[in-house]
């Protein structure tokens, strides 16, 4: 018996899959983000000035160009977690998670380019100064 | 119709260390299945092709394989519905493999046993009668008795693949057939096996499953309900 049989072609993606694949690695960026922003914080117990010198760091306009990202990041993983909960909570909607991550996705890029658009003007300016 | 092209996967245990692909070329009759193709080269070209198949009307759940990418049941499946004439037909994945498409079932299979799988009951029937259900409460499993067990949707599930332990869309579904059957008192029986790290609770809601399944069921649904039981059976 072959118990680790080859596989000839890699198994169909549909929405549902790409969905949680998504919410995965969005997850796992957050988990970074967080470590990233507490290393951050902490740097407020070396004094004004020494936390000064690393927020000048992260204001820096590659940053901001990555804090659209991340609320991109955020935007999914909040929204496609809701979906989720959806899908667990209401009432037999499990048959139409592909019509619930459509809603959910159209608020979630709504509040994407609410915030991305203001975000991405204030990169313009920094990098023009 | 066009000259198609099939790639099988094919494993003698006998001569082969692993797996690796065969390729047949010919000219299907309009209105095959995959099934019928299979049939063709077993009976003409190449006897030695091992698969299961038995009743060719979708309701035995033999066929069970990897058709392009997707489980589906050979004998439903149209060639022409498969919009391509390079036809890639793989076991089951996720379970052991015998010999060229046959897949090891037992690994399926005996998820189901600890869930037992059939009417449980405390009090004892009416003595004039059979244990009557109303239809209302015979309507609540509509898609969930359907299922001809041919492990489309196990084989389908990456938490499967991930996790031999898990149980498993199919057998959660049986579960939650028994579960929620108003005749049924066995809840006390099955809730352990449930209510576990490799029960409902693994499910990472992928629908990998109902996409898969060729009697078009929702496990995934089956699944959310469970879990909305075990938390009513806990608050």
């Amino acid at each position: 018996m072959l118990q680790k049989p080859p596989v000839i072609r890699h198994y169909t993606w549909h929405l549902g899959f790409i969905a949680w694949l998504l919410h995965r690695i969005t997850g796992l960026l957050l988990v970074f983000y967080l470590l990233l922003h507490i290393w951050v914080i902490h740097n407020i117990a070396s004094g004004p000035e020494g936390f000064n010198k690393v927020m000048a760091v992260v204001q820096k306009p590659i940053f901001l160009l990555l804090e659209i990202g991340l609320l991109g990041t955020v935007l999914y993983h909040a929204f496609n977690g809701l979906r989720i909960i959806i899908v667990e909570f209401a009432d037999n909607a499990a048959a139409s998670h592909k019509t619930i991550f459509g809603a959910v996705m159209a608020v979630a890029a709504f509040l994407f380019l609410l915030g991305g658009i203001p975000m991405f003007m204030h990169f313009l300016h920094a990098l023009s100064h | 119709m066009a000259e198609y092209t099939f790639r099988i996967f094919r494993y003698d245990p006998e001569k082969d260390e692993t797996g690796r692909v065969q390729e047949y070329r010919f000219e299907p009759e309009p209105g095959w299945t995959v099934l019928d193709a299979l049939n063709y080269i077993k009976w003409n070209l190449d006897g030695s092709l091992t698969y299961r198949r038995a009743c060719r009307h979708g309701i035995c759940g033999s066929c069970g394989m990897t058709i392009n990418g997707k489980n589906r049941l050979a004998c439903e499946t149209q060639l022409k519905d498969l919009g391509t004439t390079v036809v890639t037909i793989e076991p089951l994945r996720g379970f052991p493999v015998i010999k060229d498409l046959l897949a090891d079932m037992p690994p399926f299979h005996d998820k189901h046993y600890p869930l037992k799988p059939y009417l449980l009951t405390r009090t004892p029937p009416p003595t004039d009668k059979e244990r009557l259900q109303s239809p209302e409460d015979r309507k609540k499993l509509d898609g969930k008795y359907e299922c001809i067990l041919c492990g489309c949707c196990t084989s389908s599930c990456p938490t499967y693949w991930a996790d031999k332990n898990f149980l498993g869309p199919n057998a959660l579904l049986k579960a939650a057939r028994f579960l929620f059957d108003s005749r049924d008192e066995g809840f006390e029986e099955r809730v352990n096996v449930i209510d576990d790290k490799h029960g409902v609770w693994r499910c990472h809601t992928i629908f990998n499953c109902v996409e898969a399944c060729p009697k078009e069921l929702n496990p995934t649904q089956a699944i959310v309900d469970l879990r909305k039981l075990m938390l009513r059976g806990r608050l």
